[in-house]
């Protein structure tokens, strides 16, 4: 991957603020980015002509004035009628969550709001120009739906009582996980599935979750492809994972586990049910 | 000698209790809960010459440990709330509402097109009308603002830089038409051009016409509105951009002799116009070096009025300032946790003797203040001064081995940066440069990285993170008034006679050629409703623009 990321750095409007604007220059360059800082007070137009002229991959914009649902659409505009749109556009500053949500259906790709971390945003840059230019596998979708909701149990057989005979769901066959110390046993419901898991023995992590917080929600397992590029890239977001390579799981197709500490306690684990007859070639 | 027996601290007690006789402290004596009587302030047990000269008393040079021989036992600070948002009208009410719960002065935070003197239908104001303060276009706009509010009682304060002399000849005419003679108006204009080009970013003009009409207002006022502070120098936004604590005092006192020295320059007498220099400094996190750095701040001062400017009206020795809390430290996460940083950066603030103080709202990371917030932010000043006590001795810090080692420290560094901003020939010169600029720069960056390697702790940022963030009430401005505003602007350029309008801008713009004061000028353009895109339009032509 050598081609050398261009990336437009400008301040739309009469906002004076710029100290965000250079911290992030300064850290996309530090990321191996070649970085333009337009300064201040730029309008819209002069943003895109610049934008054309140094032939960037991204732009990204800052605006702290509260002007940004004005000034950002206009960029995206003006692109459009440069037939520029696949310089990227991303933006931050003081952004309510609901206008960073209008703003990214209008087409900016992503909005930083403050607190993120500077990793996160050169990670974020980098995989959505390659992505862009078809150097990269796509990674920045959301996941596609949710796989399996796992929950702990002391006993499968006890624990079907109540999903088979008042919830009248079905248990697919139980499998042992001996690797994990589970025995594992999906129960499907409409376009997802139970998974629940009952310890082996006292080493397995399950039986440590039960002594801990007792039966109930374990985990949430998202459907998403290539697993093994999408943890990378949440490595250099800067989110830590359990899993460091991605594994088979109990249902025969590779998953990864993040750490809860970046989701707000909730245990994620990230799997691709489409390789399943492959699992991991290790 | 014992400090109590010596000629000094006698001398300094007799003319404190003349000035009590004549205006008495807050309370007749000052008691701890349990009736402890506290005394005016706290000395050492003996005094030498190097106390005297590096310390002092309160109210005495140079003047480390207050300007006021009474300081908060006498009057409190006065508590200062920036407001202003949308229309002239939504602002008065906001600023009614806010005398009426108590605070004690005006703070006018102005829209971005009014600080960069663009009409609010300008192309260049796309978006911008009234998001970060009131939009104000001619007379009419500055009528609604202070609609209904005494201008001979209270003291105003402008955040307005390159065409603070547009905004200020407004308030003047608006003062007249209320009966209120300009002599009589107080308050603060910003003025601070050099830290716009070094921080802030809403200038207009090159440097040298800036600091020109800086002189004139600094002039005219001195005659005319001798008690108008006419330019608050501004360390505050140096700090939010990224500096940290010894680079905001070095950058400001350097920024200050510029200005001094332009006035001198252009044939004021420092004591003139030397006792209405305002400064305005950043409360921010590190408890102890934020008092230090005040404290330092007014010591130098002191010292380079008197030694290196020869001033000789103790007024020009005096650093008077204004205290707003670092709103770059306020978070978006658990924005709560604001409330406890702001109050205990005010804190410091007093500490170290502000004279007025602003305390941020709690919601300043996401959005401009609610009223709710607004109001808590006002109580939190409120609460330091009623119920915690720290008012009622002076300088209740002063004597600590630390503090008094870390004032000293501070001023040692600062004074290093001041030598190299002087080496590179002053403020002007080393804005040039972009001396200051790239100082800053690196400062934040470095706390940046600091911040992601939880080298420094940001609480609920880096660390004590909340699961879930509940969703906090915004703000939202009205967008429909900026039509409102357009039309408003619209009629009022039909309305006024367009004969006068044109003559008056057509003076200014002679008068800009040559070399008299402007203030004049301006205030007759302003009386006659030319608007603050025509008046800096017309200096746009003769003095060009600032590229950054």
């Amino acid at each position: 991957m050598n081609k050398k990321i261009r990336v437009l750095i400008a301040k739309p409007g009469l906002d004076g603020h710029d100290r965000g604007a250079l911290v992030i220059a300064q850290a996309l360059r530090d990321a191996g980015m070649e970085v333009i800082y337009t300064g201040l007070r730029q309008s819209p137009k002069q943003i895109v002509r610049a934008a054309l002229q140094e032939d960037v991959d991204a732009i990204g914009l800052s605006c702290l004035s509260g002007a940004h649902n004005v000034l950002f659409p206009e960029v995206l505009r003006l692109l459009k009628e440069e037939k520029a749109e696949d310089i990227i556009v991303f933006g931050g500053g003081v952004i309510p969550y609901h206008d960073a949500v209008a703003l990214e259906e209008k087409g900016i790709k992503k909005i930083f709001t403050p607190g993120t971390s500077t990793k996160a945003v050169a990670a974020f840059v980098e995989q959505a120009v390659y992505e862009n230019l078809g150097l990269k596998k796509e990674l920045l979708q959301p996941p596609t739906g949710v796989d399996h909701i796992g929950i702990a149990v002391h006993s499968i057989e006890q624990a079907m009582t109540f999903y088979g005979d008042h919830l009248h769901l079905k248990a697919e066959a139980t499998v042992e996980v001996p690797s994990e110390g589970v025995r594992v046993a999906f129960v499907p419901v409409g376009n997802t599935k139970l998974e629940l898991l009952e310890p082996l023995n006292e080493e397995s992590p399950v039986a440590a979750f039960l002594k801990k917080r007792g039966e109930g929600i374990h985990h949430v397992a998202f459907s998403t492809g290539s697993l093994e590029e999408r943890l990378e890239q949440l490595k250099k977001e800067g989110i830590p994972v359990i899993t460091d390579k991605p594994k088979t799981g109990a249902g025969g197709y590779p998953i990864a586990f993040l750490h809860p500490k970046a989701s707000n306690g909730v245990l994620v684990e990230l799997c691709d049910p489409k390789q399943k007859e492959e699992g991991v070639k290790s | 000698m014992k400090t109590k027996e010596s000629s000094y601290y006698k001398e300094w007690t007799e003319k404190t209790e003349q000035e009590t006789t004549k205006k008495p402290e807050r309370q007749d004596g000052f008691k701890t809960s349990s009736n402890i009587p506290l005394e005016r302030v706290y000395v050492p047990e003996n005094i030498t010459e190097t106390y005297k000269e590096e310390i002092g008393l309160p109210g005495e040079y140079p003047y480390t440990r207050g300007i006021r021989r009474t300081m908060y036992r006498g009057r409190h600070w006065t508590m200062r709330q920036y407001a202003g948002f949308g229309s002239a009208k939504e602002t008065n009410t906001r600023f009614r509402y806010l005398l009426d719960q108590g605070q004690t002065g005006l703070s006018v935070a102005f829209d971005l097109p009014t600080q960069i003197g663009y009409d609010s239908d300008d192309g260049m104001a796309l978006g911008e009308v009234g998001k970060v303060g009131v939009a104000i276009d001619s007379l009419e706009d500055m009528e609604q603002l202070l609609d209904g509010i005494a201008l001979d009682k209270v003291s105003t304060s402008m955040t307005i830089n390159a065409p603070a002399a547009v905004l200020l000849a407004m308030y003047m005419v608006v003062a007249e038409k209320q009966g209120v003679p300009p002599e009589k108006i107080q308050g603060t204009i910003q003025n601070d051009i050099l830290k716009e080009y070094i921080a802030r970013g809403t200038y207009i003009y090159p440097p040298k016409p800036s600091m020109r009409l800086i002189t004139d207002i600094f002039s005219y006022c001195a005659e005319h509105a001798p008690k108008f502070n006419t330019i608050s120098i501004s360390g505050y936004h140096i700090r939010e951009a990224g500096s940290n604590a010894v680079q905001e005092l070095a950058f400001t006192i350097a920024n200050a002799k510029a200005y001094v020295e332009a006035a001198i320059e252009s044939g004021l007498d420092v004591d003139i116009f030397a006792p209405r220099l305002a400064f305005f400094f950043n409360g921010h996190n590190h408890f102890f070096e934020e008092v230090a750095k005040f404290r330092a701040a007014r010591r130098m001062w002191a010292k380079i009025m008197k030694e290196e400017y020869g001033a000789k009206n103790e007024k020009s020795w005096q650093l008077r300032f204004h205290t707003q809390v670092a709103g770059s430290t306020l978070t978006a996460q658990q924005p709560d946790n604001n409330i406890v940083r702001v109050a205990l950066q005010a804190l410091a603030a007093v500490m170290g003797g502000t004279q007025s103080l602003h305390t941020n709202a709690k919601d300043e990371a996401l959005a401009l203040p609610t009223e709710d917030s607004a109001r808590i932010a006002l109580r939190t000043q409120q609460i330091i001064a009623n119920e915690t006590g720290v008012a009622d001795t002076i300088d209740p810090l002063g004597g600590s081995y630390y503090v008094e080692a870390l004032t000293d420290e501070m001023e040692a560094e600062a004074i290093k940066y001041i030598k190299e901003i002087e080496n590179r020939g002053g403020a002007v010169a080393a804005v040039d440069q972009q001396y200051m600029q790239r100082e800053i720069r690196r400062t934040a960056y470095e706390t940046q990285k600091k911040i992601e390697n939880e080298e420094e702790i940001v609480v609920g940022v880096n660390k004590y993170r909340l699961e879930e963030e509940p969703e906090p009430e915004l703000l939202e401005v009205n967008e429909s008034f900026v039509n409102e505003q357009h039309d408003r602007l619209q009629a009022i350029r039909k309305k006024r006679d367009s004969v006068k309008v044109k003559k008056a801008l057509e003076e200014l713009k002679f008068q800009a050629e040559g070399n008299g004061n402007l203030m004049p000028y301006i205030k007759e353009a302003v009386r006659e409703y030319a608007t603050i895109g025509e008046i800096c339009n017309t200096l746009r032509d003769v003095f060009g623009e600032y590229q950054g």
